[in-house]
């Protein structure tokens, strides 16, 4: 079913590329998506990979609101590193569209992927407005 | 309407790009720049896209292609940042 989506994503691609419908041009579209190589590895798992193209869309508007709080934080800013659950990292896929989600809000940037006692990981860099006192003296 | 989403995007870009030139860690220019090179490019390219419609289908990809590609090479960049240890996978 990945292989579909991904099938139907590279058509898209051509297709926008070329800016032509016609029978023959989408012929070689379904061509070129089948024929160029695909990935291999283990099988992707559909749910968990819709769910995160999902969260990877709904991130867009997100991230404009988020870019709007930086902008109205003037340099009330604070960072830190935080850690946040991953998805299993054979799913490359998976993984790729839940970094894309992250980091494309402006608030977090994913550092890397690790695996630690608790399964794998993103160590996330966080950069938000500061919460609270806005009258804070600067050292 | 598109010379408003033209403007918005190049006040993201200022917004985002004047950090690079003052004292900040590495990080936090890099998530400011994200705001300028992916969000006031994309506002940038909706203004395009409202002015000349017929263009959509390459606007479009490019649309795609700046969120996609900004995004990750943001990733990869700040990844190349860290000590070896984090990057272990």
């Amino acid at each position: 079913m990945v292989f579909l989506l991904s099938c139907l994503f590279r058509l898209l691609l051509w297709t926008l590329l070329t800016a032509d419908l016609t029978a023959v041009n989408l012929a070689i579209g379904i061509g070129l998506s089948l024929l160029l190589p695909h990935a291999r590895g283990p099988r992707q798992p559909l749910a968990p990979t819709l769910r995160a193209l999902g969260r990877s869309l709904i991130a867009v508007p997100l991230a404009y609101g988020e870019a709007l709080a930086l902008i109205s934080s003037g340099d009330r800013e604070e960072e830190s590193w935080i850690e946040r659950p991953a998805g299993d990292p054979r799913h490359r896929l998976l993984i790729f569209l839940e970094v894309l989600a992250i980091t494309l809000t402006p608030f977090t940037i994913v550092l890397g992927l690790s695996n630690g006692p608790t399964g794998p990981h993103y160590t996330i860099h966080q950069l938000r407005p500061r919460q609270g006192q806005p009258e804070e003296v600067q050292p | 309407m598109s010379l408003l989403l033209l403007g918005a995007g190049l006040a993201l870009w200022f917004w985002g790009t004047w950090p690079l030139l003052e004292e900040r860690s590495y990080l936090s220019k890099l998530h400011k720049l994200s705001v300028s090179d992916t969000l006031g490019s994309g506002l940038m390219l909706l203004g395009l896209l409202l002015r000349i419609p017929s263009q959509w289908p390459l606007l479009a990809l490019a649309l795609l292609g700046l969120v996609v590609w900004n995004t990750i090479f943001g990733y990869v960049l700040a990844r190349c940042s860290q000590p070896a240890e984090v990057n272990h996978r």
